[in-house]
């Protein structure tokens, strides 16, 4: 007798099945397992696009399995169409999750660390395979994303839908729109070059304006007076743990909540008043297997290509500038987009009314809008006021972020914005961009930029020029002269100047190019 | 559903076939991306340089006499000052760490009156470290004149430290007569000769700035009080001569307070009689 047995029911199968067809059905049990209730023929008749039997094997899943249980059966066929959704609710949690994913991979190269942080950016960029690539898609899927989940929030305030019984997801998806901010921003400090140390600073200064905490949620936020280690890694541990484990918990309740309800049906299906998203007649109902997992999987599909060829065919690439310096504040440094308003809001006066009071109303009113605005009807006849305010407020708000520009308001000097013009301190600008070879050693004046020798040369005189005449009275009987030298092999000094009034007044910057430096690449 | 099936196939495929290429291309493009980090390595490191640097080994590295030695000379490069000061790492590593920490103690067989500083701010200095890591690319750049055996570029700013023989003035204090002088010129003398580093970044020698002076006089007033004191030992009547004097016999009369052989002595041979000229020209406009 040995000393244990092992029992195998699959030899006492194949013993009196044979062993394919054994194999098959084993496999078809594995697969059943997997899906939470789908057999391998239940599968493939979905894929074909069978009508499902009757009872339909396909909710099966949502009931037993743990993925498919947060998603509905069916949806009304009416909220599958572009309108109403236009799909942008599914499109934040493609991005949240795609931001996630490109986000993991970076965070495998990155310390955290003043020290190391800039490195490891340029480390990314040219010694990772793919790591450009990365960094982009993070970059640009987070740009992306703040849009997408503000147009969704329009989007839900035109249709209505965060009225009576979604006030509550209403609010939760407040809480994901300040997360999906705060996302953003503290990630926006993370390569601490000069954009982002001096943008982070801007948009962190407005909390210094707080009345009587000012200093204390100043120091909290940056870890000191100044953003450096402690505040770096403050920042870090916000985006990459705090900011995204809450959102995620958050998006649970919002979907949550969402599937409760049911998606609001577009406003003239419904009585005024009524709610009959949950109650969807047999002959509308469009089941989740296959129609809607099917144009899920398209869409993720379609968005990735797209993003992915953004970023390559497309060109578009995330900037990184010069290191962070915190002694040196370039000229027209701004908030990140999305908070330009806030910067534009600051131009209009008090400190602590625009920058906090304000903003601090703004943000509680949306969230208490729901519960303020209670007016039964969902139909867009009987919302003009909503409406309009709401029009309104884009226009107000886009005035706003064009205010916080630094086409507005500008405070420096006319020779110091003209010669900012050509070597800009926020991006690479048209002296950098040149081709190194045109840049041919000389001295150029802006009057005769018709003469000098190479297109570059040339285009870069008559944006001199054309600068110099924009600020005639300001800067009198103003030129602009460019000197370019050899300073060592593969390196030029350019020096621009503005001289006016004779020749009395000069402004003069340098700036140093090199042959292989590839900005704005 | 079909069209969607199909649009999605031929997204995917396009993709994956961006991608590929995107792959093989990679090795190519992380090589330019890393070129092109040191070209802006070299930018800022320039510009760091022009900041710190330039005062005392000069515009283009060429040193500056009585200050500073040259560091984009060929023995900084082809190993031989690395063996005589018997360095066994990389010129890379010799040139970031004397950067970075300076040189507090001469190293051997010289005598700069003033030492190399401090830079890293590792070190008390003012420079983080990715700017001594700028700087230092920007220097070992000089590097690339050597490899490639180009011995002076047509860099109007790097005339004064050219090997090119000039007539120089001499050290009699009253011939050659010297030509009108020019003050504006003679200020950028003296900052590219490295004077001001002694005389007004400093109080290696006298400040030739009244609010720095503790008699509150400026060195164009003092040269004209200088030669009628009782101490005075040079031969000099007026004070254009007096400046004249001390700065091509600068021994001749050592300034109070002040140790002899400390200011560069050598003057008479490097300048020209139009340099001296607009020099002590300025100097006479600073009351
Ligand atoms: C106050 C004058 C002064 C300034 C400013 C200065 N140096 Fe120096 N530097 C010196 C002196 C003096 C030496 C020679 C020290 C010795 O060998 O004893 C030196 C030596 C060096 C050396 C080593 C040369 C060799 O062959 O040993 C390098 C490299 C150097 N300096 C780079 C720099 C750089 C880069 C800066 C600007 C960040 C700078 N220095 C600023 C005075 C200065
Ligand atoms: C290494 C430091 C150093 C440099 C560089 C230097 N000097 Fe001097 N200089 C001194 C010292 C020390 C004295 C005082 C001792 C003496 O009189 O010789 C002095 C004295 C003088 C005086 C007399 C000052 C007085 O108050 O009477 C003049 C004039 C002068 N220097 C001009 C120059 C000029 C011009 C240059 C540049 C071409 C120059 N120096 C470069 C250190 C320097
Ligand atoms: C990270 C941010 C967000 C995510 C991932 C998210 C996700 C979703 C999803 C998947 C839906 C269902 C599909 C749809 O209606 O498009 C939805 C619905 C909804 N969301 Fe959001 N949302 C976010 C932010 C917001 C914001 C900022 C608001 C408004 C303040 C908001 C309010 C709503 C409302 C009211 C609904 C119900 C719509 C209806 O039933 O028709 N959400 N959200």
């Amino acid at each position: 007798m040995s000393l244990f047995r092992i029992h195998a029911p699959i030899l006492d199968d194949i013993r009196s099945d044979g062993l394919m067809p054994t194999l098959i059905a084993k496999t078809d049990e594995v697969v059943t397992r997997l899906t939470a209730g789908l057999n391998v023929e239940e599968i493939r008749s979905v894929l074909r696009g069978d009508p499902p039997k009757r009872p339909n094997p396909r909710v099966k899943p949502h009931a037993d399995g743990f993925w498919m249980h947060m998603r509905p059966t069916y949806f009304h066929e009416k909220v599958m169409t572009l309108y109403p959704t236009f799909r942008l609710g599914w499109l934040s949690v493609y991005f949240l999750v795609f931001e996630t994913i490109t986000g993991l991979v970076l965070m495998l190269w990155y310390t955290p660390s003043p020290l190391t942080a800039f490195e490891d950016m340029q480390n990314i960029m040219s010694n990772v395979p793919l790591g450009l690539m990365m960094r982009d898609l993070h970059r640009l899927g987070a740009e992306f994303m703040v849009m997408v989940v503000l147009l969704h929030m329009l989007r839900t305030f035109i249709t209505g839908s965060y009225k009576k019984p979604r006030q509550f997801t209403w609010f939760t998806g407040g809480v994901l729109l300040l997360l999906t901010l705060f996302l953003s921003f503290s990630g926006y400090l993370l390569p601490w070059d000069q954009l982002s140390l001096w943008a982070v600073t801007i948009g962190a200064s407005m909390a210094e304006a707080t009345p009587v905490i000012g200093r204390e949620v100043n120091l909290l936020v940056r870890g000191g007076p100044d953003f450096g280690a402690n505040g770096l890694l403050r920042f870090y541990l916000l985006h990459v743990f705090a900011l995204p484990l809450i959102a995620f918990i958050f998006l649970g309740v919002h979907y949550y909540k969402v599937i409760i309800h049911g998606h609001s049906l577009p406003p003239k299906e419904e009585e005024i008043g009524v709610d009959t998203a949950r109650k969807v007649p047999m002959e509308k109902r469009s089941y989740f297997l296959p129609d809607v997992l099917t144009k899920e999987i398209y869409w993720v599909v379609i968005w990735t290509a797209l993003l992915i060829l953004m970023v390559t065919v497309g060109n578009w690439h995330a900037p990184l500038e010069p290191h962070a310096d915190s002694q040196v504040t370039p000229l027209h440094t701004t908030a990140p987009w999305y908070f330009l308003w806030l910067q534009g809001m600051l131009k209009l006066g008090d400190k602590v009314f625009w920058g906090v009071v304000a903003p601090g109303i703004l943000v509680n009113f949306v969230f208490v809008l729901p519960y303020l605005e209670v007016g039964p009807s969902r139909r867009y006849i009987h919302r003009r006021v909503g409406l309009s305010v709401c029009a309104i407020s884009i226009i107000v708000f886009s005035w706003l972020t064009y205010m916080g520009t630094p086409y507005h308001a500008v405070s420096s000097s006319p020779d110091q914005e003209v010669v900012a013009a050509l070597v800009p301190q926020t991006h690479p600008g048209p002296v950098r961009t040149a081709s190194y070879d045109e840049l041919v050693p000389g001295e150029y004046s802006s009057d005769k930029w018709n003469s000098a020798p190479t297109d570059n040369l040339r285009e870069i005189m008559e944006t001199f020029d054309h600068e110099i005449n924009k600020y005639g009275n300001e800067l009198p009987g103003a030129v602009g002269i460019m000197n370019i030298v050899d300073w060592q092999v593969g390196l030029k000094k350019v020096t621009l100047s503005v001289v006016w009034n004779n020749g009395e007044d000069t402004f003069t910057q340098n700036v140093y190019v090199h042959e292989d430096s590839k900005h704005g690449h | 559903m079909t069209w969607r099936t199909v649009v999605g196939t031929l997204a995917t495929f396009v993709t994956t076939i961006v991608v590929a290429f995107w792959l093989i291309n990679e090795p190519a493009r992380m090589k330019e991306a890393e070129d092109g980090f040191a070209g802006r390595s070299m930018e800022a490191g320039a510009a760091i340089y022009e900041n710190n640097c330039t005062r005392c080994h000069g515009p283009a590295g060429g040193g500056l006499v009585g200050l500073a030695p040259a560091i984009n000379n060929p023995a900084l490069f082809d190993g031989s000052r690395l063996a005589e000061v018997g360095w066994a790492g990389s010129l890379h590593d010799f040139v970031y760490s004397t950067i970075s920490g300076g040189r507090p103690l001469a190293s051997s067989g010289t005598t700069w009156p003033q030492r190399m500083p401090t830079w890293s701010t590792e070190y008390g200095g003012p420079l983080r470290h990715d700017q001594v890591r700028d700087v230092t690319a920007f220097v070992l750049n000089w590097g690339r004149a050597y490899e490639e055996g180009i011995t002076a570029l047509q860099n109007p700013e790097t005339a004064t430290t050219s090997m090119e023989p000039i007539d120089a003035v001499g050290i009699d204090i009253n011939t050659p007569e010297l030509p009108p002088g020019n003050p504006d010129d003679g200020e950028a003398l003296t900052v590219s000769l490295g004077c001001t580093a002694c005389h007004i970044q400093t109080e290696v020698g006298p400040a030739w700035l009244a609010e720095n002076h503790p008699d509150g006089t400026g060195i164009g007033t003092r040269s004209g009080e200088r030669i009628d004191a009782a101490d005075y030992t040079g031969a000099a009547t007026t004070a254009e001569q007096y400046l004249r004097e001390s700065i091509v016999r600068t021994n001749d009369y050592v300034v109070e307070g002040y140790e002899p052989g400390i200011m560069v002595a050598t003057y008479g041979e490097t300048l020209t009689a139009q340099n001296l000229s607009d020099i002590i020209s300025y100097l006479i406009t600073l009351k």
